[in-house]
């Protein structure tokens, strides 16, 4: 009786902990909010890129950074240079550090830029080159990596990319759009909505952004990658079977 | 088809291995055409193909090799830039001169001259055949040497080997017209099914879908092609697909030398 007397303050203070903590995380969820749409990116046999949009709220008074992120991992590529008058590839530059993907968007431009911790001058401070490169050459060959990036549309920055409207009850809507393009490669990204004052990250949500390949382009994959034989044997009897049915078609055909 | 591949973006390795494909399909019916008209010497190709899926896989180890290195692009671009600068000037000046020579007529007939080096070379070599179907007797090595060189330019080029198979039968091992097509066609379908399985089982570079819709495209295109080749005359043909061949070596020379936009790129074409 007297260990049931001692034991019920240790209850209430539990219980009270636990409103108080569960009440704090409601808050601290609700101060940054973030869907995206569609949730899930498939590649079918038709894919030519995705433009996913981004919505969600912050409290008044911030700004937003939106960053969409592939897995960081070493990239092994080659410098390109002049051997008498023809140019070709001369040596292997290693690339550590680097999002596989990496979509910036933000409400003002000035946050992606200078000693901001979002954007391309961020990323470039905590990307590393090793290999056939010199320290005098870091700088001019981590725009190429950054260009060669953009070129396939993998990195992109959308300054003002953001919109903010007013949501009521003190807070912001944010909304933005970004492209998936064609070539990205299936995997898991994380897309995350940072409410920003005073330069400063106050609060972030983040979300999973599935890729991934369904139907033909799917099967060929696995079976490209995993059945190299059968794959070669199918793509010779499609091969044969569609030329005796152009032959057919067309009474013609001929080599090369 | 490779070189425009190129040009059109597609990462040298996957457009030559795909492309080997597309020939498997656009060769197949042309050689059961041949085959049923009794145009294929099977002899002589026996030889050829054996040379040719020696060189093939010779080829596509070749390929493998360049892109660990990362020189597979460079060595595809540079064998096209002498491939098509040699047969598109010898195409050029050959047609060139035939158009000439048409003007005066009646032209004195040559003498019989005495056997070249290259037919006294010819007969010196060891293991002398006689190919009955071509009419020939030669050395079993020319074929399948020749076999070998043109599956080796399978596998890097994707090129099924037509346009040096056919000046090498009817040239160099002297084979009569009618059966020099059925036989090459022959011996390009089952190098170019060696060379996209290797290509399938070794580098993953064979892209089935685009292999399709370039048959697809090339099958079709043929049908405007022979109607337009009806109003042009064989010479003038020759010249055109000379010039349209000397325009893309020059385009691909040309992204040699000219300074790449970027100095970075991917290793093995991508």
């Amino acid at each position: 009786m007297r260990q049931r007397m001692r034991s019920r303050p240790t209850v209430v203070l539990c219980l009270t902990m636990l409103i108080l903590l569960s009440l704090a995380a409601s808050v601290q969820a609700e101060t940054v909010t973030l869907q995206v749409v569609p949730p899930v990116v498939e590649i079918s046999t038709f894919f030519n890129g995705r433009e996913v949009t981004i919505t969600g709220t912050l409290p008044a008074g911030h700004q937003a950074v939106a960053e969409v992120m592939g897995p960081e991992g070493e990239e092994h590529l080659m410098r390109k240079g002049r051997r008498g008058p023809l140019w070709m590839n001369v040596g292997e530059v290693t690339v550590s550090g680097a999002p596989s993907l990496y979509l910036v968007l933000s409400s003002a431009a000035e946050l992606l830029q200078g000693t901001s911790p979002w954007g391309f001058q961020s990323l470039k401070r905590q990307i590393t080159l090793a290999g056939q490169v010199k320290d005098s050459e870091n700088g001019k060959f981590q725009e190429q990596f950054f260009a060669l990036k953009q070129r396939e549309k993998l990195y992109a920055a959308l300054p003002e990319g953001l919109k903010l409207s007013p949501a009521g009850g003190g807070r912001l809507e944010v909304r933005g759009r970004f492209w998936i393009p064609a070539n990205v490669r299936p995997d898991t990204y994380k897309v995350c909505l940072i409410a920003v004052r005073d330069g400063q990250a106050v609060d972030r949500q983040c979300i999973d952004l599935s890729v991934h390949m369904v139907g033909f382009p799917a099967f060929f994959m696995s079976l490209a990658y995993e059945h190299g034989l059968l794959y070669g044997i199918l793509a010779v009897v499609v091969a044969i079977f569609t030329g005796f049915l152009m032959g057919y078609l067309f009474k013609g055909g001929g080599g090369h | 088809m490779t070189p425009l591949l190129i040009m059109a973006g597609i990462p040298s390795t996957v457009a030559a291995a795909s492309d080997s494909n597309q020939i498997v399909a656009a060769s197949t019916s042309g050689t059961y055409a041949h085959y049923r008209l009794g145009n294929v010497d099977f002899k002589m190709g026996l030889f050829l193909l054996i040379g040719g899926v020696v060189g093939g896989t010779l080829g596509v180890q070749l390929i493998k090799i360049l892109r660990a290195t990362g020189s597979a692009d460079f060595v595809i671009k540079i064998t096209y830039v002498v491939m098509l600068g040699v047969i598109g000037a010898y195409m050029f000046i050959e047609s060139l001169q035939s158009l000439r020579k048409k003007a005066p007529e009646g032209r004195p007939p040559e003498g019989p001259s005495r056997p070249s080096v290259y037919a006294r070379m010819v007969q010196a070599l060891p293991w002398q055949i006689k190919f009955e179907k071509s009419g020939v007797t030669l050395s079993a090595l020319m074929p399948l040497v020749l076999g070998t060189f043109v599956g080796v330019l399978a596998a890097i080029m994707g090129v099924g080997g037509g346009f040096i198979m056919v000046p090498v039968m009817v040239y160099l091992l002297r084979m009569p017209m009618h059966v020099v097509v059925g036989t090459s066609l022959f011996q390009i379908l089952f190098t170019c099914i060696n060379v996209t399985i290797m290509q399938a089982v070794t580098n993953h570079t064979v892209d089935l879908v685009l292999a399709i819709i370039l048959l697809l495209g090339s099958t079709l295109g043929a049908q405007f092609g022979a109607r337009i080749s009806r109003h042009l005359k064989g010479d003038q043909l020759k010249i055109l697909l000379a010039s349209i061949v000397l325009v893309v070596m020059v385009q691909i020379l040309v992204g040699l030398v000219w300074p790449p936009h970027l100095l970075l790129g991917y290793k093995g074409g991508h």
